[in-house]
């Protein structure tokens, strides 16, 4: 695995956590403030971790262009 | 060395994240300077609110001095942070883009969530440490890997040497942690609740609310931009730093004597009054140390004078060093606590806080980003010179504005507060006070006006360097983001 690939599979499910935790928080929220706060905190977690998808497949195609 | 270095394989420095730094820095510079202004006009004439809860002065106030502290400053340290530690440590961001992109992310996040939160309501109350607890644990987060990313770059590099700058970053990142985790210690009501209390109570809450308050004027907004004037200056002016010993000098004794000055905010307090003058004291013994910075700065332009009329960019950095002197001699007069008896609580603070934000901060900050804008995306150089020698004389005037009518306000407060009759009794109500300040406050809005506009003719100028076509480089030889190695 490249050190790229290392980075995104481990920022992904550190990512991938916090996304879990914000949707506990928002279950769980006694205030507008924690709802607000999970349910961002688990969009902030789908977004980026589909770019780290998107990333890693834009990664692979380049380096399929670029081999002989 | 590594083996692809000697062999002269270029270094892909991970540029895409800085770029999103600078754009992030320029988005919230506008921001912080528009609120800046919205609630300075609120003061002028209050109900401009038009008793909206979210509008009032409270709620947007921590969110001008968060956009303005940590959106505009925090990013534009990321920014340059990144730039400076893989170009000196000739190494590409430890981490991979991953981790590059979830700091920028990341770090963005935090600054909209805790400007929502505000605008709701909900804050710890502290000053520069509002955010409630989920915040604050999510900073903490980002900011231990932003030290992952920062130092492990600085362990990969490929220089024997770590220039100066970084030991200015490095000490920011450290301490801001270390600051942020002690201040903002708290118990929850609950776990899926906003609300928590402070694991301090009474005097030593203000006590460590001051340290952390004053440190993180010490280092988010004295050490790391003194890091960032130690690369920038030599850069714009193509000259060696005067003195890399004066450097090294004044980096252990700024550093070592910033964490006993907070204080000096809270004299004539409840606070004893050994500790009182102990934060005075090391208050006054700064000044030497931060004007040996300031010295620095301005003599590594020794030869290089001429400069300053041909390039505007250099102009913003080195009187941002100018003023960093005024403010850093301005604050250990005010930490001298009869001084500080007429000086504290009125708008002389504001005043003296300004010349730091705005003459220090955001003119060092323009100066770098100026400078690298058109390194980051390749072009020959800036759109306008013009508009940034514009930019400069407008957001000068407006700085001048802004702090000497801070000036006048605060000490004409001040001396009307303590002011009797023969009687003994106060001479004037305090609604006097507001009164005669009140034409001061619309001289400072119209200070923070020219700051904003010269921000936007700022933003119209980076504009027109990444998108014109007069700015295009006529060698493109060397891909983007690709430094050749000894090159």
């Amino acid at each position: 695995m490249s050190g790229d690939t290392v980075s995104d599979v481990v920022v992904g499910l550190l990512v991938a956590v916090l996304g879990l935790a914000g949707l506990f928080l928002t279950a769980g929220a006694l205030d507008d403030e924690i709802y607000i706060f999970g349910l961002g905190l688990m969009a902030f977690a789908v977004l980026f971790d589909l770019g780290l998808i998107k990333a890693h497949f834009d990664r692979r195609e380049r380096a399929k262009g670029a081999a002989p | 060395m590594s083996a692809a270095v000697a062999a002269g394989v270029p270094i892909e420095y991970n540029e895409a994240v800085i770029k999103k730094f600078v754009i992030a820095t320029m988005f919230w510079g506008v921001v912080a300077f528009l609120v800046g202004i919205a609630i300075a006009a609120e003061l002028c004439w209050p109900t401009i609110s038009f008793g909206l809860s979210f509008l009032n002065f409270g709620r947007l106030r921590p969110v001008h001095t968060s956009a303005a502290i940590f959106a505009f400053g925090g990013n534009a340290l990321f920014a340059t942070s990144f730039y400076v530690v893989q170009r000196t440590c000739r190494a590409r961001l430890f981490g991979g883009e991953a981790l590059a992109n979830f700091l920028f992310w990341g770090y963005n996040f935090f600054i909209v969530m805790a400007a929502l939160s505000y605008v709701l309501g909900y804050s710890r109350g502290q000053e520069y440490s509002e955010p409630e607890w989920h915040l604050e644990l999510f900073l903490v987060l980002v900011w231990v890997l932003y030290a992952v990313a920062f130092i492990g770059t600085v362990l990969m590099r490929e220089e024997p040497h770590i220039y100066v700058a970084n030991w200015f970053y490095m000490a920011f990142i450290l301490t801001i942690a270390v600051l942020v985790l002690g201040n903002a210690a708290a118990l929850p009501v609950s776990f899926f609740g906003a609300k928590s209390y402070s694991a301090y109570s009474g005097v030593q809450n203000a006590m460590i609310q001051w340290w952390y308050g004053h440190n993180a004027v010490g280092f988010f907004l004295t050490a790391a931009f003194l890091g960032m004037m130690y690369y920038f200056i030599p850069k714009q002016a193509n000259r060696p730093v005067y003195s890399y010993r004066l450097s090294v000098v004044h980096f252990w004794s700024l550093i070592f004597m910033y964490m006993w000055a907070g204080p000096h905010h809270l004299h004539w307090t409840s606070l004893p009054d050994w500790t009182q003058t102990l934060g005075m004291a090391f208050s006054i013994m700064l000044w030497m140390p931060s004007w040996g910075g300031m010295i620095n700065g301005l003599m590594t332009l020794s030869g290089a004078w001429d400069k300053l009329r041909t390039d505007p960019a250099l102009r913003f950095s080195v009187t941002a060093v100018g003023f960093y002197g005024i403010a850093t001699f301005e604050g250990p007069v005010m930490s001298i606590r009869d001084v500080n008896a007429l000086s504290h609580y009125t708008d002389w603070g504001i005043g003296h806080v300004h010349s730091g934000a705005l003459g220090w901060v955001a003119f060092i900050s323009f100066g770098a980003i100026y400078y690298m804008v058109p390194a980051l995306w390749k072009r020959a150089g800036l759109y306008s010179s013009k508009l940034t020698a514009w930019h400069y004389w407008i957001a000068t005037l407006g700085i001048v504005l802004y702090i000497t009518s801070m000036w006048v306000a605060g000490i004409m407060q001040g001396l009307m507060w303590r002011a009797y009759d023969q009687y003994g009794f106060l001479q004037y109500s305090f609604v006097e006070s507001v009164v005669a300040v009140h034409p001061y406050y619309i001289i400072r809005l119209m200070g923070g006006v020219l700051f904003l506009l010269g921000a936007l003719i700022m933003v119209f100028n980076l504009v027109m360097t990444v998108r014109s076509p007069s700015t295009q480089r006529q060698d493109a030889a060397v891909p983007s983001g690709a430094v050749l190695v000894g090159a």
